[in-house]
Formats: structure tokens, C-alpha cells, sequence
């Protein structure tokens, strides 16, 4: 009996601790990290808070919107001709992979250096019907757009709303 | 449910992009997706595989664990496989990785701990139905523990710290302060909405409205979701912000998860009540068996695990005849008796129960195509009511 009651204090102990071991978790892990107690907390726990996908800022659209940015690129031809693809145009918010492919734009446009290789290569293969020459990664950043202008029938996409970006030009080594 | 829903139909909609996305040779390189990953206590299962044929194994079993993990079956260990496999495609690929990843494996490994299959789940089922097998007229209290209790508590504070980070990160932000964020949201290429751009641009009022109640909503939600009084409208308030997220942004995904994790605010006293308003409204229904065959017995045992509410009573009509279907009525098939004084036979007796009885819905598509389900339901049903003696002892043999 005895210890029956003791086995349940020490059961509901341990729920108990780990409850608050978890909050602490979770508040821990979007707060800022400036002061000593925070850096010391945070050390214990990062391994935890690492090992189950718990390490999150919860910043959505925070602090800034910010303005977006598209990848497109030229696919030039044996004949000099050149191609504009938007590929975001391609996709569907109704499917995931729009989601998907924004963050492989975005990895594109934002690390150039480290992906305009790789990307220039599948895109080359991908349009080998056009027997491409070389492939040009572009980027166009998107400006302010105004209510004004939505109303005058323009679109935040129109060039005058955008800055052009060349990232690389890659050679088709394969055609 | 919810949660194993949304991930299957995510995770199975992946499947075509399976390897471009998260193999080894596809659209992004591993050595490219994990070039900023040192750390050790980053793992994925994807980390370990070296042939493509173990992706699409690992991605098939993850998938069949997702839809058990929807349907409550074998919840105990399916929930860890699915939460390893959602940080193993989260980490497998970190740049694809966005906000509802993130959620889904907070919400998820807190399911992992709590004692989930108890309620509305296959497990539950199971375990109502060898309640039953061994006497029908047995009824199974709702489960509850401290321990689920406290496991709710903690989805819960998650919420609330999420809405919490939400929204103090968005003050520290111009846009949010200037009042244009909805705006400039909708004129991104991301979640360009011609629709609502032409609602807005002319009302621009609307813009800061829509901003300024977005970080209302998230900075109360965190204090007064705790609150009896204010509960109802945070969680409505929520709920709503979700929807448009949903509906105007095209985010369906995280809206969708979100709104699960709101549900953890859900009182079981309004759920109850709920269920009470539901089975008042249905009305009393009786369904007379026969006792002393097996299979008949073991069938009501089945069909009444899904009976959550404890809507359908039931009478055995050997050891307590019904005063409305005679003994020769019930040689022949099961009855269903209603308070307006019907008596439904057989297949209309299980037809008429289905849409009543919220744990059966899933069969409405069985008894309710037109003209088919009657068609082939009552010569199968009339069938299987003929040969019962056959059948209870067949099963009686083999045991």
C-alpha cells in the first residue's frame, strides 16, 4: 500500500517535471537569447530542442512582410534564340509542391554561388528539346506597389515595379 | 485525426517528388541542403539511405502510418514512427521547410507522449468491442488521466506561445505598425490575390483593419484563451484568422494544422454537450438481436464499438421480447424500432442507424449509393440473416 502511494507520488512527480521541463522548452526556443540566463537555459536544452524539430521563432511574416522575389531564367538556343521561363507560374497553391518549389526558388535567388550550378544543369536537361546553349538565372525583385497603382490596372509583377537581377549564366555543357 | 489527415494527404501528394526533393541526386544535392548542418542532434532517417529504393520504402510505410495514425490504429507505437518520419523529411531537406513543418512536429511529438487512441480512434474500437464481446449491455466510461490532461495542457501553452512570438514579432516590424502588412501580403508574388487587391485598394481602411486585428488576435489569444468567458470568442477569433489565411492566401496546410492545434481549447463539457444536443435531436433507437447467435452477437459487438455516444439501445428479443416485432419477425432478421412506432428489418435497420450515429459515418458510402446499395444491401443482408446459424458455428468450430 505504502508503496503503492509512493510510486504514484514519485509517478506524478516526474509528469509534473517534465511539464515544466517542456514549457520551458517551448517558451525557451523562440525567445531572444541576449541575456546570461537565456544562453545558459538555452545550452542545456539545445540538444533536446534540436533532436524534436522544437527549435522554432514562430516569426510569421515578422518583423517585416518584406518584398518578394522571382526566379525566372533564359534558356539561349542554338540559333540564338531566347526563351523566358517564369516558373512560378507553373505552380498551384492547391498542391504542395508550390510551397516546395517557392523554397527552391528561394534557395536559388538567395544563394546564387551555391545553387546556380546544380539548377542550370537540371534546367539545361529539362528543355533539352530547345538544345539550349547556356541558361541565364535571373532574379527580379519586387518594389513597392500602391493601391493607386492596382487601381490604374497595373500589376506588381510590370517592369516598372521590379528590378532585374542577373545571378549567373551557366553554359550547357551537354548540348 | 486531424493531424494524421492532413499530413497523409500532404506526404502522399509528395510521393512524385519524393527523390527530386529529397534524394540524393535530385533537385537540390544533400551536400547543398545540409551545408549548414553540423550539428549532431540534427538526424534524419534520409541521412542513413544510400539506394533510392529505401526512399521509397521508408516513404511508403511512413505513409501507411500516417493513415493508421488517422484512423487511431495501434496509436501507441504509430504516432513515434510518424513523428520520426515528419523531422526526417523536415531535416532531410531543411530549405523546404516552412512554417507548418515546424508546427506539426511541436504538436505531434506532445501527441507522442500523450495517451492518444483512447477516444475516437480504431484502439478504442478494439477495446470497446471485446468490452462488448464478452456482454453488450457493457458501456465504457470516457477515458481520462492526469497524464492526458497534463498533455493537453501543453499543446495548449504551445499555442499560446506560439500566438504569443507571433505577434510580438510582428511589433517589432514597420509594416505591422504602419498598418499595411495585409497589403503588402497580397501584393507579393507568393499571395498575389487579384480578388482582394480589388476589394482593398479602393477600401484601404480595410488593410489596416485586417493588420492591426491579425496582432490583436495574437497578442490577446495568449492571455485570454485561458479564460472561461473569453475562450469561446479567442478560439472563434482564431479559428476565423486561419480560415483567411486558408482562403486568401492559399494556405490550406497550415491553416488546417493550426486550427487542430486550436482544438486542444476545446472544453470536453462543450464536446458533451454537443454529443447530447446530437443524440436528443437523432432520438432513441432500438435494435433488437438475436441473442443466442454468435455471429449475430459478435456483429452488434462491431457495430456498436462505433456507438461513441451510446445512441443505439438494444434488446435481445429471447431473453426480452419486444412488445412492437413479433419472435416470428426476428426469426427472419435484425429490427430497429424508432419511438414513432416503425420497425425497420435488416439492411433498413443498419441504413437508417448509419447517418444517425457519428462513428459510422465512414459507411455512408456503402448504404447510400443510389439504387446499388439497396440492390446488392438486401439480398447480402437477407443472406447473411438465413445462414447466421451456419455461420455462428463455423466460428464457433474454428475456435
Amino acid at each position: 500500500m505504502i508503496r503503492t502511494q509512493w510510486r504514484d507520488r514519485l509517478i506524478y512527480l516526474a509528469m509534473s517535471g517534465f511539464v515544466a521541463w517542456h514549457t520551458l522548452a517551448m517558451v525557451l526556443a523562440p525567445a531572444p537569447d541576449n541575456s546570461v540566463i537565456a544562453q545558459s537555459l538555452r545550452g542545456l536544452m539545445q540538444p533536446y530542442l534540436t533532436l524534436f524539430r522544437l527549435d522554432n521563432l514562430w516569426d510569421f511574416f515578422a518583423p517585416t512582410v518584406g518584398k518578394g522575389s522571382q526566379f525566372r531564367y533564359i534558356i539561349e538556343d542554338a540559333d540564338g534564340l531566347r526563351h523566358t521561363f517564369v516558373p512560378a507560374e507553373d505552380l498551384s497553391w492547391f498542391h504542395p509542391s508550390y510551397f516546395w518549389f517557392r523554397s527552391l526558388y528561394y534557395a536559388i535567388v538567395d544563394d546564387p554561388e551555391l545553387y546556380a550550378d546544380s539548377t542550370a544543369a537540371l534546367l539545361c536537361r529539362k528543355h533539352a528539346s530547345l538544345h539550349p546553349v547556356a541558361v541565364t538565372l535571373l532574379r527580379y525583385d519586387e518594389g513597392d506597389f500602391s493601391p493607386e497603382d492596382h487601381l490604374s490596372g497595373k500589376h506588381p509583377m510590370d517592369p516598372e515595379f521590379v528590378t532585374v537581377n542577373t545571378l549567373k549564366r551557366v553554359e550547357c555543357t551537354d548540348s | 485525426m486531424g493531424i494524421g489527415a492532413a499530413l497523409l494527404l500532404h506526404y502522399s501528394l509528395a510521393t512524385p517528388y519524393l527523390l527530386d526533393f529529397w534524394g540524393d541526386g535530385g533537385l537540390i544535392p544533400r551536400e547543398l541542403a545540409l551545408k549548414d548542418v553540423s550539428d549532431p542532434w540534427i538526424q534524419s532517417v534520409f541521412f542513413y539511405f544510400m539506394a533510392p529504393w529505401q526512399w521509397v520504402a521508408f516513404h511508403a510505410v511512413f505513409l501507411l502510418c500516417c493513415a493508421a495514425f488517422m484512423l487511431g490504429w495501434r496509436t501507441s507505437w504509430i504516432k513515434w514512427v510518424v513523428l520520426v518520419g515528419q523531422i526526417s523529411y523536415d531535416y532531410g531537406n531543411p530549405i523546404l521547410s516552412y512554417g507548418v513543418d515546424k508546427i506539426l512536429a511541436c504538436l505531434l511529438f506532445i501527441l507522442c507522449l500523450a495517451p492518444i487512441g483512447h477516444a475516437l480512434s480504431l484502439d478504442r474500437v478494439r477495446v470497446v468491442r471485446a468490452a462488448k464481446l464478452k456482454n453488450l449491455e457493457t458501456v465504457l466510461p470516457p477515458y481520462s488521466s492526469q497524464w492526458a490532461g497534463a498533455c493537453t495542457r501543453l499543446m495548449q501553452i504551445q499555442m499560446a506561445v506560439l500566438f504569443f512570438f507571433s505577434a510580438i514579432s510582428k511589433l517589432r516590424g514597420d509594416d505591422w505598425w504602419s498598418g499595411d502588412a495585409v497589403w503588402i501580403v497580397f501584393t507579393t508574388g507568393e499571395h498575389y490575390n487579384r480578388f482582394i487587391l480589388d476589394v482593398l485598394a479602393p477600401n484601404y481602411w480595410l488593410v489596416n483593419v485586417a493588420t492591426y486585428s491579425t496582432i490583436l488576435i495574437e497578442l490577446a489569444f495568449p492571455f485570454l484563451i485561458w479564460q472561461r468567458q473569453t475562450r469561446p470568442y479567442l478560439l472563434a477569433a482564431a479559428i476565423f484568422l486561419h480560415l483567411q489565411f486558408a482562403l486568401l492566401m492559399g494556405l490550406f496546410y497550415f491553416s488546417f494544422v493550426m486550427i487542430m492545434g486550436q482544438m486542444s481549447f476545446v472544453r470536453p463539457e462543450w464536446l458533451a454537450r454537443l454529443g447530447s444536443a446530437w443524440k436528443q435531436r437523432m432520438g432513441e433507437m432500438e435494435m433488437i438481436y438475436d441473442g443466442k447467435c454468435g455471429f449475430c452477437v459478435r456483429s452488434m459487438a462491431s457495430f456498436l464499438a462505433f456507438d461513441g455516444l451510446g445512441q443505439i439501445k438494444i434488446r435481445d428479443f429471447r431473453a426480452n421480447p419486444s412488445p412492437v416485432v413479433s419472435d416470428a419477425q426476428m426469426e427472419k432478421a435484425l429490427y430497429l424500432t424508432l419511438p414513432d412506432g416503425r420497425a425497420l428489418p435488416g439492411f433498413e435497420a443498419y441504413r437508417y442507424v448509419v447517418p444517425r450515429v457519428p462513428g459510422l459515418w465512414w459507411q455512408v458510402p456503402f448504404f447510400y449509393v443510389p439504387v446499388l446499395s439497396r440492390l446488392f444491401g438486401h439480398p447480402i443482408y437477407n443472406w447473411i440473416a438465413a445462414n447466421r446459424s451456419r455461420l455462428s458455428s463455423k466460428r464457433t468450430a474454428s475456435a
